[in-house]
Order: structure tokens, then sequence, then C-alpha cells
């Protein structure tokens, strides 16, 4: 079917022109310059950051176009300590005097900031290196035309009697970055990132539910290219979600008690990045962001010793991880990507750290500081934070629950500042009986405190069924950042969980 | 150049039917203290120009920082071309045509003029009056906001705002406080921090709970978080229109407590105050629930359009970047009670439990408004009419309009709570309620205990 007509051969010509793309060595000699000026103003260490962010957004709502963006920013980030005191300025304007006027500034905050400062980061190799996502196919090279048409064709294929709201998106973004420090580092990365997702939404007779692929709350991303998309096949399973969403209209509510669940690899993902990727954090657990996103409980002297769940939970950081939002050559101190344990066979190995929270825990050395973009300060963030695979397949682990449910898709979130208390609600759900799959079921919740719930994990389904997603949403620090994160898991079975509200 | 010359010139050099141009300036220090020392200062200066161009019924839009006569061209390209990869879309409206946006407040110059050595004074004030490790931020900026467009669109607005935010916390306690005005004089960092240590000094030992139904009184803090989750679809014409949110089928009905009065209102200068909204149309106050009636919901140019029936934009567009929410709550307002204080509610409730500040807020069933989410920083039993002992974090999972269905009363003196997120671009945004207190808050379940 053909959806709308293209007309638009003509401006494409002129946008290849209209995009101007970083030009490393200029940029490179106004971080230099940045550096000098923090240097000479009194720091005793320094970095700089340019950074240029192309992205597209194509958001299409009941067959219509409701967002078509094209946009770029830019800017540079200096980073000082003066005297043991950080400071952060940042602007948009790309020039000598805005590079050293912006460290300067910096210094100025550093030096007047409250508190006795006493800050040591952990040695890092500087590096001169290049970084670069490896992509087929370049999604700046495809239309804004070809993309809404295949968000509308996606739409298209949603449609359902009781569906009132069909809804798809698709993004790609473009980030070039250059990292000069005081210590000699200079690192140049450009990284590519593409997602997209589906929503249907149906309502009758005062109920209204919602169905999304490949995952909730604005699709799943990837670091690839336009390929990531296709292989996404939104129109393919588009059929599917509007079916269960109308379907979901008619089923019966999930009951509660307490009960075996077996979760799909998409909450997983989320279970995962709240439950263990934000206590884990290495910045929480010494408590700066206690006043806003919050604390952890666990403490540094739990490293090595605390038991976090049961023996078939392991948990990865990986910044290697191919397609990871969370992948890089180098983070925002300069250190290098790599893959650690954070907890293995249900021990807790490993926080996620920054320079300075691993000098002062003398554990680790970094690699986990990412900032969004040229105008926020890095902070302590996954990267990308996977659940290992164990044994067989989510029929197996279906097969063995007597009594219970399967939950799966993300609909709603909670974790207390702690990160101890949670409760999620997803999608859909199916009743299990004795072994099997039987009715669907809808408004599902399960809740349950952090190191409770992973001891009662007691299957993990193997590599086949494991699946890596990438979301763009992860907030913290003030100002606040958005940071893109991924998360491999696989299904996972659990015993005794709490479904439904206790009231 | 200012910034309604840098919207001007992004509009000539665009072609199509209709251009619109939106500039947004932003300089900012935000001094982040956490353990009583700034760990994460942030100055920023800023500068956006949003081009939405339509050709043909079809709408694009292209947005950089680059900020000169080179960069104006090459976005104005780009908008276009993202305007010819549209189809044409019959349910737009059209841009605004000129109307008077009205004169509000909101703009302060000792504010706008603070330095950065001035904004770490003051989070050192708030920091040197607390007995207990302080977390939080002082923080200032100046926001201008800019919009020209080639129906003659020709506004600007420049604001302000401060705010100071404290929360006092040790292993085992914790209390919290805030003060946000567009007047940094009407700040007091010390005050808040102490404000924030009395709370937590109560704190220590706190216990668990049974999970249940119980009455509660909730600060300003709490009621403003809930509130502005609920009002995400509750009272956004797009919920409204697509058959999903709380207002469905309902328009018209007393649904909450006769006590229970409820506006966005840009324009009071206690709040922070909002002369046009992202499409050009002026702000003005909006009845959104009168004495437990709801009356409206908010509607943009796009929504009212789609309405078909004579509805007309209340001057609550959201930025470009989140039209998919559709209008959106900016500024709303809870009117006061006849309460004294918190004390005096909580008196009137007798038993019952005392929330200071809410976390982490998740929608559960936007149609019934069931929202769920974690009490934190100051949560206490209400035994014998008096705030008593504290308790851990709570979670709770309450339909709201099932928390407003039966209020014992609202403080008199609404004050404002700072809801700017601090993401992207600056956009000082708040609500102003009092404290309320209610028959019915819903705990289903237990977390940590206060403190770091």
């Amino acid at each position: 079917m053909r959806v709308y007509q293209f007309r638009h051969q003509r401006a494409e010509t002129i946008v290849a022109a209209a995009f101007r793309p970083l030009v490393f060595p200029a940029v490179r000699e106004l971080c230099d310059e940045a550096v000098s000026a923090a240097l000479a103003a009194g720091a005793s260490y320094a970095d700089a950051r340019v950074v240029q962010r192309r992205s597209q957004s194509v958001a299409t709502r009941n067959r219509r176009v409701d967002r078509l963006d094209d946009v770029e920013s830019e800017g540079i980030g200096v980073r000082v300590l003066v005297e043991g005191a950080w400071g952060f300025a940042c602007d948009n304007g790309l020039s000598s005097e805005s590079a050293r006027a912006t460290a300067e500034r910096a210094s100025a905050f550093a030096r007047a900031a409250p508190g006795g400062h006493d800050r040591a980061l952990a040695p890092v190799e500087p590096v001169q290196a290049e970084y670069r996502t490896q992509v087929e196919q370049d999604p700046f090279t495809l239309s804004l035309a070809d993309k809404v048409e295949q968000c509308l064709r996606a739409e298209q294929a949603m449609q359902h009697d009781d569906v009132k709201v069909t809804a798809a998106f698709a993004r790609a973004m473009r980030e070039q970055k250059l990292f000069v420090s005081s210590d000699g580092a200079v690192i140049e990365q450009e990284v590519v990132e593409c997602g997209a997702g589906i929503d249907a939404m149906a309502a009758r007779e005062g109920i209204t539910q919602i169905r999304s692929y490949p995952s909730a709350h604005g699709g799943s991303s990837a670091q690839a290219g336009w390929e990531y998309v296709e292989s996404l096949g939104l129109e393919r399973e588009a059929p599917r979600v509007g079916e269960q969403a109308a379907a979901l209209l008619r089923a019966d509510a999930c009951p509660a008690g307490i009960m075996s669940v077996v979760i799909d690899a998409e909450q997983m993902q989320l279970q995962v990045h709240e439950s263990v990727g934000h206590p884990t954090e290495l910045d929480r657990v010494y408590g700066t962001e206690a006043a806003y996103a919050g604390t952890s409980f666990l403490k540094p002297h739990d490293l090595g010793s605390l038991r976090y769940g049961s023996e078939h939970m392991n948990v990865t950081a990986d910044s290697t991880t191919p397609g990871g939002l969370g992948t890089f050559g180098y983070d925002d101190e300069g250190v290098p990507a790599r893959r650690e344990p954070v907890v293995a066979g249900g021990v807790l190995r490993g926080f996620l750290t920054s320079r300075e929270t691993a000098a002062r825990i003398g554990n680790g050395a970094g690699g986990s500081m990412r900032a969004d973009g040229w105008s926020r300060m890095p902070l302590v963030r996954m990267t990308n934070l996977n659940l290992e695979p164990g044994e067989g397949s989510l029929e197996e682990l279906i097969a063995g629950v007597d009594e219970g449910v399967y939950l799966e898709t993300n609909k709603s979130w909670s974790i207390d500042d702690k990160r101890l208390n949670f409760q999620f609600g997803t999608q859909i759900a199916w009743e299990i009986k004795d072994g099997k799959l039987g009715r669907m079921l809808r408004d599902a919740t399960y809740t349950g405190r952090t190191p409770v719930f992973w001891a009662s994990l007691d299957g993990v389904a193997g590599r086949d069924a494991w699946a890596l997603g990438g979301l763009t949403n992860c907030g913290k620090g003030q100002p606040g950042q958005h940071a893109h994160v991924s998360h491999g898991a696989s299904p996972a079975r659990f015993r005794n969980v709490q479904v439904g509200f206790r009231s | 150049m200012d910034a309604l010359e840098l919207a001007e010139l992004a509009v000539r050099a665009a072609e199509g039917d209709e251009v619109l141009a939106l500039v947004n300036r932003e300089s900012s220090g935000q001094a982040r203290f956490a353990g009583s020392e700034v760990h994460q200062p942030t100055l920023i200066e800023n500068e956006v120009i949003e081009l939405q161009i339509v050709r043909d019924g079809r709408l694009g839009l292209a947005a950089s920082n680059r900020i000169d006569e080179e960069a104006v061209k090459a976005l104005a390209a780009r908008a276009g071309e993202a305007a010819d990869s549209a189809p044409s879309d019959p349910s737009f409206p059209g841009f605004a045509t000129p109307s008077e946006a009205p004169l509000v407040e909101g703009y302060d110059e000792e504010t706008a003029g603070l330095a950065p050595e001035e904004q770490a004074r003051l989070a050192a004030a708030a920091i040197g009056a607390s007995s207990l490790d302080l977390y939080g931020y002082f923080t200032s900026g100046l926001t201008e906001l800019a919009m020209a467009s080639s129906n003659g669109i020709g506004l600007r607005q420049a604001m302000t705002d401060a705010s100071t935010l404290a929360l006092a916390a040790v292993d085992g306690a914790s209390g919290y406080a805030e003060q946000t005005s567009w007047r940094v004089s009407e700040i007091d960092p010390a005050g808040t921090a102490e404000r924030a240590v009395a709370t937590a000094e109560r704190t220590r030992g706190a216990h668990e709970l049974e999970p249940g139904s119980y009455a509660a009184v909730l600060e300003p803090y709490a009621i403003a978080e809930l509130l502005l989750y609920f009002g995400y679809d509750a009272f956004s014409a797009r919920g409204l229109l697509e058959e999903r949110s709380f207002a469905s089928g309902r328009m018209g009905d007393k649904v909450f407590d006769e006590r229970f009065s409820l506006a966005e209102d840009p324009i009071d200068p206690r709040g922070l105050p909002k002369a046009f909204d992202f499409e050009g149309t002026p702000k003005h106050r909006v009845e959104l629930v009168e004495q437990g009636v709801l009356t409206s919901v908010l509607w943009d140019r796009r929504t009212a359009y789609e309405a078909g029936n004579g509805q007309k934009s209340n001057g609550s567009a959201p930025p470009a970047s989140a039209r998919h929410w559709g209008p959106l709550p900016f500024a709303l307002s809870v009117a006061g009670g006849d309460a004294e204080s918190g004390e005096e509610l909580a008196e009137r409730v007798g038993d019952g439990i005392y929330v200071t500040r809410l976390h982490y807020l998740s929608i559960v069933n936007p149609r019934e408004g069931v929202i769920t989410g974690m009490t934190r920083d100051g949560t206490f039993r209400i035994r014998g009419g008096k705030i008593a002992d504290p308790l851990v974090n709570l979670r709770f999972t309450v339909a709201v309009p099932e928390l407003l269905a039966e209020l014992h009363g609202l403080t008199r003196e609404p004050v404002l709570v700072n809801e700017t997120s601090f993401y992207d671009e600056r956009y000082p945004t708040g609500v102003l309620t009092p404290a309320v207190a209610t028959a019915r808050f819903d705990v289903t379940g237990i977390g940590g205990g206060p403190g770091t």
C-alpha cells in the first residue's frame, strides 16, 4: 500500500551540505586552549570535550506525522580540579575565546565551591586513540521520508477495531566527540545509534490497554546503523501488537498472590537496570545522588562478600558489548572500555566507578563515566549491564512452574531511593498451569525487595533466548542527564514473588 | 543580536508557506552538593534556535545551537527538508496568528545577574546552616524565550529562577526542604537547610508499617508531585481525545472532594510566570477542577482542532520535543483551604501518616489515575492528632481520584514547589499547592529506612 507521496529529492541535496560535521584538528586546538587556560587558572587537572550531536526523530500517531525533527547541538565542556574541588562550565560557542573563557569560568566556580575538598583520581594511561561505530547503513543517508514511510507502514499493520491509537517512532543519532586531558589523552570517538518501536493502545468500556514492540517507552535502540531498525521487523510484528492490545480488553485481571513468575527478556532488562545497575553505581553508594536519584542499599565494604542473589545470578558491566548503547572506546575520563563482573554466582564482585570513586574505594580503575553531550559533567553511569545467560529455553522455564504467571513487556516501574523496594507492571501476562501457558491476563504487577527477589532466581534461559535492548532515557544528576544504556538478558524464573498489590 | 532578532533572522532564512522560529537562551549555574561539599558544579551558556516550516500542509522541524548567518541558512535547509519529507497533515491547524500576550512578572535583574561566585556562596550558606550532612543544590538561571513567525508573531519573555534544595541526611535519618522563586532575594538557603535538618532529626529510629489504607497528610512537595503525574494524562486534551485518560467520559462530573479546586495558572506571580506557550498562544488561567467538579482540560492548537467542536487552545502547548504528550501542565495551582499548618491537618486526621516527599512515581493505570511510588525523607505516623513516630519509606499505590475524593482539609497558603527537570534546555516550572489531608492513602509495601 502506498502510504504517501515522496516529494523531497531536491531538498536532500541541499541538506547534505547543510550539516557541518566536526573538523577534529580544529577542535583539537580549542580543547588544547581550554586545558591550557584551566591549568593557567590554577587547575591541577583539566579535561575538555567538544561534542557535536545530530539526531533525527520521526514519530507518527494515528497515521499522521507527530514529530519530524532534525536537531544538531555542539559545544565545549571543560572540567577542572582546583585545589581538590571540581568545576565545570560549558558553552555552545566553538571559538578560541569561548574555550578559554569557559575554562576560566570552570576554574573560578571550583575555587568558590564550599566544602573541604580532598579528591584523588585513579591513574589512567593517557592515550591518543580513535573509536568509531561500525555501521552497515548510515542512517543519515536514508531520507527522512523513508523513515516516515516505515513508521506509517508499521502503524497501518496495527489497525484493529478496538485500537484507538497507533504510534510508531524511529530515531538516529551521530555523536562526534573529542576528549583532551591535561594528562595527555587525546581521544576521538564517533558513535552512531538507531532505534525504533511501535505502540497500540486499545480502549473499550472504560478499559484502556497498551502493547508495544520491541519494548515500551520509546522502543529499543542500538549502537548500529539503520540495519538495526530493519532487523526489528516493525511491520512484521505490528499485527500481533494490535491484536494483543485489543485482546487485553477482554482478558481477566491478573490475580494477586505469592507465586512463581517467569519474566521475559525485555522486562528482565529493566529489572537489571533498576535493581542491579543503579545500586552498583559507586557514586550513589557514596551518597552523591542522595538528594535526587537516591543512594544504594549497598555499602563499599559489601564488595566481594554481599550475597546479591542466587547462584544463577551473573551480571557483567561490559562497555565492549557489540551493538550496546554503552559501548565505546574510552569513557568520558579517557578510561578504556572493558568487561567486568558485577555479580558472579550471586555475590557482589564489582561496582561501576569513576576515577574518583575507584581511588576512594581503592579498587577498580573507573571506566563508567559518561556525560550527556557537551553541556553536562560526566557522572558514573551504566554502560551495558548484562544478565549473563543460563541454560535451556523459555519453554523449559515455564515447564518448571505448576502455578504462576509469565510476564511480558514493561508497563510501569518504580523503585525506592535505596533500590530495595520495587514494583513493576507489565503490559501482558499469561497464566501458567502445570507447566503450560494458559489464559491471557491484564494489569499484572509484581513487587519485591531486591536481594530477596534475586535470591529467588532459580533459572535463566540460555544464549539463544538472550536479547540486547537499549534505552535512551536513564535519568540522573542535577542538572539532569539522559544516559543511553543497553542491557542483555534472557527470560528468567523467580519463586515466591508477590504478584499484585498488598493492601 | 537579541533573542527575538535571532528568531526573526531564522524566519527570514526559511522558505515555506508558514514558518515559526523559537529561540531559547540559557545562562545558568548550579552548585550541586553532597556530603556538604560541592561535587557537581555546572555553568551553562547555550542558545538554541528551533525552526518549523510548513510546505503544502507538511510540517518539519530542525534545531541547532550554531548561531551565525551561515548556520541559520543551513538550519532553514534542514527544516525545509524535514517538511518536504512529511506527508500532508489535514489535522494541522496552521501556526498561531498574533494576539496579545499578558504582561507577566517572572524576571528579576538581581537573579539574572547572579555570578557563579554568588551561586557558590548561596550553596555555602545552606551547607553552613546544616548540622547534618547536606545534599542538594543552589541554582539560578536566566532563560529567554523568543518566538517569531511568518504570521507576524513576535514574542519575547525573559524569566529568572532561583532555587535551593536541601536534603539533610546521615545514616538512619533524613529530612527534606526546598524553596523556589523567580527572585533570589526571596530564597533563604540557610533557613531551607534548617527546616530539612529539623525534619531529619525526627526520623531517627524509623519503624515499619503494615500495608493498608491510611488517612494521610501530604506536604506540598508530595501532593505537587502526585498531581503533576496525574495531570500528564488526566488534564491533557490528548488523553481525553484518545479515550485513555481519567477525564474521558467524566467531564462535568463531581469526581473530587468539594474542597478541592485546581487550575493551571501560568500568570500567577507567586509561581514562575509564563506569557505564551510553545505555539505562541497567550497564556491565561484555566480552571481544571472547581469545587470537585472536573471542568476543563488543557488544549493546544492541535488538539483543539482535532476536537472539531470549536474548541480553542488555552495556551498549553508543550515544547515540540514533547508534542507526543499533547498539552501539558506547567503551572498547576491548588486552591488553599482553611488549616493553618500541616500540624493542624494532622489534628484533623487523628490517626494516619504524614508524608513529606515522594520518590520515583510511575503511572500504573492512566484511565483510573493509579500511581505508585515511594515516600522518603520524612514519613511519620500520626497518632492522637500529633505527628509522632518516624516510619521507613513506604510504597504507595493510589488512585489519585480516590485520594482526592475525601479530604480532611488543606492548608491556607499554597507553596511553590519546584518541578523544573533541569534536563535539556532550562524551562522553570512549578506547582503552587497547600498541604492536603486525605482520608485514603493506600500503602502497599515498605522500603528502606530514612537516611543515606
